[in-house]
């Protein structure tokens, strides 16, 4: 009896360790990597122009926006087959998942709303109207704040996770892609494409307290283009994935000053940590691969060709 | 007016980084005139006066060409690599950076003479359509008139769709150079001394 739950707890967890989701937003499907090996496990088809991507904590539910759909569509990630849907509204383009799993935060494009789905009832919850062209959804630590971008707004919107009311607005630089909160909450990161800057947020008060801009030696600065952004558990670097340059900006969370450019792959825009964080994985759209960042040296240490155009990465929980 | 129209349903769904189509860029994709040497590579910087070497040029030459199937472009430029320092490849980096830069600048240009002669038939297309509409409306309407009228239009609308239909291709080459650049870019830089 006693080897008979060792072994289920030991089968239950390595089956799906860190496995590698990465959607291919031209490609249709979803390309699975083996996180220790760096292989190709195989692609699966999941619906039309999948772009956001996201795992539910306890590694069950992979869910996709299906861009052209008009849903989010939810796969087992061990068999990738499709499990349900969910209510998306039109256009979603990326969504965050509340820490504790449930509810989903979905930005819809085309008709300026935030929409909540509960991912346990499939049903939609909420929806909350916000700048421009939503985009960028964020979600604090504590599950009580999401923040939504706004494209053409330029603002981050500040929204209360009960209420579903918007309690603050921050101008940001032009067409803010990406928020990404610090795991300790106290920083919110919010990065910009075109302003080409990712812009330092105090929570608590709502205030910009830095913007960190980008200059590469040799290359043109209308290529450098903020888009994905990601932190380490210690807050001591940030990742910042800059789109035609091509370039992964690491950034000391300290001194907020960059550090390094490292060079991936092409039109690089979202990445996506390892559970232990020793790697960071980054989707390049235009060089149809993932780079792999070795992330106590800043080095990209692997390439793996995915499908076409590949959009978004999720890395399974342990 | 007509014509922004049917270039938005011919260009299929906007995407969150699709520029506004225009004469001067009809693409969805964003319009970038010129692409930097930093975007591909971070060897050594080329210095200028190896740029001349007649191996380097004539490697460049053939490298960039697309009909030269990427796998034989890597070996051709491992084989160049064999003997050659770090200088030296960046030389070469910085010879078929040169060529592809101009190839696809000219391209930009020509994307855009291709839009304006877009916008230019459609105007023509909208014109015949209103003269059609007039000989009709006269009160003995000239029926030759009209079935030549009616002949310039369906040849005007279908060089119209025609070429619109080229467009998607047309469009995603810049992308397509830039795509080979990275790909020599990365088989150069394999190269470099560690």
């Amino acid at each position: 009896m006693k080897t008979a739950v060792l072994i289920l707890l030991l089968s239950a967890t390595p089956a799906l360790a860190n496995k590698v989701f990465v959607s291919n937003e031209k490609g249709n499907d979803v390309t699975v990597i083996d996180g220790d090996t760096l292989e190709v496990l195989g692609s699966y088809p999941v619906g039309n122009r999948p772009r956001g991507i996201a795992i539910s904590p306890d590694g069950k539910e992979l869910y996709i926006c299906a861009s052209d759909d008009d849903l989010v569509r939810v796969f087992d990630p061990e068999t990738m087959q499709e499990l349900h849907t969910l209510p998306s509204g039109p256009d979603p383009e990326l969504f965050v998942l509340h820490p504790s799993g449930n509810p989903l935060y979905i930005a819809n494009e085309d008709d300026n709303l935030v929409t909540v789905v509960d991912t346990k009832t499939h049903q939609m919850l909420a929806e909350i109207p916000v700048g421009v062209e939503p985009e960028g959804m964020g979600i604090s630590p504590d599950g009580k704040v999401v923040i939504n971008t706004s494209e053409t707004t330029n603002m981050a919107h500040f929204i209360d996770a009960e209420t579903y009311q918007i309690t603050a607005n921050v101008l940001v630089d032009q067409r803010p892609r990406f928020a990404q909160f610090s795991d300790d909450g106290t920083r919110l990161y919010v990065s910009s494409e075109i302003g080409g800057t990712v812009s330092v947020i105090d929570p608590a008060t709502q205030a910009i307290i830095h913007t960190i801009s980008f200059d590469i030696p040799g290359v043109l600065p209308e290529a450098i283009q903020p888009v994905g952004v990601r932190v380490t558990a210690d807050g001591k670097k940030i990742f910042v994935a800059l789109g035609p340059a091509n370039r992964v900006a690491v950034v000391d969370g300290d001194s907020l000053e960059v550090t390094d450019y490292i060079l991936v792959g092409q039109r690089v825009w979202q990445m996506a940590f390892t559970p232990d964080q020793s790697q960071l994985y980054t989707t390049n759209g235009n060089s149809n691969d993932v780079t792999v960042i070795d992330v106590a040296t800043n080095k990209a240490v692997k390439s793996i060709p995915v499908g076409q155009q590949p959009w978004g990465v999720v890395v399974a929980p342990n | 007016m007509r014509w922004f129209i049917l270039l938005g349903l011919l260009a299929g769904p906007t995407a969150a980084w699709a520029a506004q189509a225009t004469p001067d860029w009809p693409c969805i994709q964003g319009r970038q005139d010129h692409l930097s040497l930093g975007q591909v590579w971070t060897g050594p910087p080329a210095d200028p006066d190896r740029r001349a070497d007649p191996a380097i040029t004539a490697l460049a030459d053939r490298v960039v060409q697309r009909r030269m199937p990427l796998p034989d472009a890597e070996a051709a430029i491992a084989d160049f690599a064999a003997d050659a320092d770090d200088m030296r490849l960046a030389a070469l980096m910085q010879a078929v950076f040169d060529r592809i830069d101009h190839q696809r600048s000219n391209l930009i240009a020509g994307i855009s003479r291709y839009g304006h002669q877009q916008a230019r038939l459609a105007a023509q297309v909208d014109a015949r359509r209103a003269r059609m509409a007039e000989l009709g409306a006269a009160a003995s309407p000239d029926f030759d008139a009209i079935d030549a009228e009616e002949k310039a239009l369906d040849w005007d609308t279908r060089i119209f769709t025609d070429r619109q239909q080229s467009l998607t291709y047309v469009c995603e080459t810049p992308v397509i150079m830039e795509q080979r650049l990275f790909a020599l870019g990365r088989a150069i830089a394999s190269h470099l001394n560690p």
